[in-house]
């Protein structure tokens, strides 16, 4: 592959390549997952049998969580990396290369997703079969990884948005924990946004946030091709729009850009 | 505990000039170093040149191009070392990042290959290119960096403290595989540094900076003659304690059959010093030192400071420049020889 694609992807397998060599970080991942997956899968099969109602069966809600969660921890924390560059000063090395640095970003941010993604989507299946003792029909999981990892990228590019405030506050950590609590909220991750007050239901759907976790987990709840399309469209025009944003917000930056440590 | 409400809601900043009235050209092939002290606005200099800052004013051209507006096509042909920063990706083999970069820079396969062949045979990498980068020495370390800027043969190098944090003998290899390159593909080198061996061993020219403005641009020859007042004359000689009353000559050190002058060039010369120790008694020995390039840098940083601040030294007139420098040089060689009397 050559020209301006290969430059990307030559990103994409160098940052690929990185996350094969420090694989701490992503066993690490997984044992929380297990862990999180056991705490949730033991609450809501408590709820059930304290007779409290529940609007979607308790093993499907753990299939759901899975999801959710396989989403939010493969998405690479892009901002906390643009975050040290942008700190150390390191930033100057990666603007003086004839590529775009939101694409570069991007396409490593891509390498690590897919170097994380699939073994936590094995681990999201494997433990949730094993604590509710029931599996999704095969063709549904096979709509829900795709569309799950167009997800990943776009909480992925929605990291990178964060991380680009890091040019002028410096410090983007309250700013992400904001951000993460609102995804967690809007995007249903515990529960589907349906199951959440009016008011969050109103405000959800005007946000990115279900697009990424509520929508493409609720596939493992009700199987529906429609859903599926409009999920591939709601990705892309959130998707388009991510870019422009990212875009115009690095321009910004570049041209206020001040190199910390001279 | 008002004000600092105040700071936090209506936090008070204030613009620093860093770079002001600067102007300078250089010609194809010239290696220039590009010096000043702390805080000069050196670094911030070179990334204007190299697009990543954007100025407020001013204009800058980088082989025909404005950096600031036409950064991704200054990239090809522009190389950069942040001796601080890394470009290489730590986990991985240097390798890895000269495959990343042939595709960043669309070097072809085969091109890319026999540069790689050459760089590698240049900067003797062979022994650690597979070698994962968090695993090297910092001097090999900055052997990788350099050919990282050097693969896509750019014709322009932009270093920034190349050599910091290197041994000697590491800051040496550099020193030498700088100047080779740029003897071999004619590269253009603008170096930031604070140590002088690397201006003296691989540059030509030097520009000084201070407060953002010129203080000097012109040969490392001509700003030593320009800022060099005196010599140092040690004489060995058969009697002990030699004795010479000549004005502009005052003894630094004395110490059995070894005695060491300062000579103060516009008062007397090297030749009357030597001719009076021979009158005196047979010579043994003699060496005649020029003060260290550091001491030359120290006393034109000393001047500028003690005097004008940051308005430049451009705006003092020669005589009062060479009188402050020459007492600057005075005092750098007493704290030199007060180093070596403790020692």
């Amino acid at each position: 592959m050559t020209g301006r694609t290969g430059k990307y992807v030559a990103f994409l397998r160098i940052s690929f390549a990185q996350a094969r060599h420090a694989r701490g970080e992503l066993y690490g991942r997984v044992v929380f997952f297990v862990v999180i997956l056991g705490v949730f899968s033991s609450l809501w099969t408590a709820v059930a049998e304290a007779g409290m109602p529940l609007a979607v069966e308790p093993r499907a809600m753990v299939w759901y969580l899975a999801i959710t969660e396989w989403i939010v921890l493969s998405a690479p924390p892009m901002h906390f990396d643009i975050q040290e560059a942008v700190r150390r000063g390191d930033i100057v090395c990666q603007l003086g290369r004839p590529v775009s640095w939101v694409g570069a970003a991007f396409a490593e941010g891509l390498g690590l997703l897919i170097a994380r993604a699939p073994l936590l989507f094995a681990t999201a299946c494997a433990c949730a079969a094993v604590f509710t003792g029931w599996v999704p029909p095969l063709r549904v999981l096979l709509v829900i990884a795709p569309l799950g990892m167009a997800a990943c990228a776009l909480v992925m590019a929605l990291w990178i948005g964060i991380g680009l405030l890091a040019f002028w506050l410096g410090d983007v950590g309250p700013v992400s924990w904001v951000w993460q609590k609102l995804m967690f909220v809007f995007g249903g991750l515990l529960m589907p946004v349906e199951l959440y007050p009016a008011l969050v239901r109103r405000i959800a759907p005007f946000t990115p946030f279900p697009s990424v976790l509520s929508r493409p987990a609720s596939l493992v709840l009700h199987e529906n091709a429609g859903e599926a399309a409009a999920l591939v469209l709601s990705l892309a025009g959130w998707g388009t729009i991510t870019a422009v944003t990212l875009a115009f917000l690095f321009r910004r930056a570049a041209a206020a850009l001040t190199v910390n440590g001279g | 505990m008002v004000s600092r409400l105040r700071d936090f809601v209506r936090p008070q900043t204030h613009e620093v000039l860093a770079v002001d009235a600067l102007s300078f050209s250089i010609r194809h092939g010239e290696r220039v170093a590009f010096i000043g002290p702390n805080g000069a606005g050196k670094s911030t200099t070179l990334k204007m040149l190299a697009g990543i800052l954007h100025p407020d004013s001013g204009e800058a051209r980088v082989l025909g191009l404005v950096p600031s507006r036409q950064r991704r096509q200054l990239a090809f042909q522009l190389g950069t070392v942040f001796g601080q920063r890394s470009q290489l990706w730590y986990q991985l083999p240097p390798r890895d990042t000269f495959d990343l970069l042939s595709r960043v820079y669309e070097i072809e396969a085969v091109a890319h290959r026999r540069r790689i062949q050459s760089l590698t045979r240049l900067f003797e990498l062979e022994p650690f290119l597979d070698t994962p980068v968090r695993q090297l020495s910092l001097g090999e370390r900055m052997r990788c960096e350099i050919v990282a800027s050097l693969l896509h043969g750019p014709r322009l190098l932009f270093l920034d403290e190349p050599t910091i944090g290197l041994d000697v003998s590491a800051k040496a290899t550099i020193q030498a595989l700088l100047r080779a390159e740029s003897d071999r593909d004619a590269v253009t080198l603008l170096l930031t540094s604070h140590d002088t061996g690397d201006m003296e061993k691989i540059c030509d020219r030097v520009i000084v900076i201070s407060g953002g403005r010129l203080l000097w641009d012109g040969s490392i020859v001509d700003l030593r003659r320009r800022y060099i007042t005196s010599k140092r004359v040690t004489i060995w000689s058969e009697i002990e304690r030699l004795q010479l009353t000549i004005p502009g000559v005052r003894v630094i050190t004395a110490a059995g059959y070894r005695t060491e002058f300062d000579v103060a060039l516009d008062v007397t010369t090297v030749g009357h010093v030597v001719d009076a120790a021979l009158k005196q008694g047979s010579v043994r020995d003699l060496a005649i030192e020029d003060a260290p390039l550091d001491a030359v840098i120290r006393a034109l940083y000393a001047t500028t400071h003690a005097d004008i601040g940051t308005s430049g030294a451009a705006d003092l007139p020669p005589s009062l420049k060479l009188q402050r420098t020459a007492e600057a040089l005075a005092e750098a060689a007493q704290a030199r020889t007060e180093e070596r009397t403790a020692s």
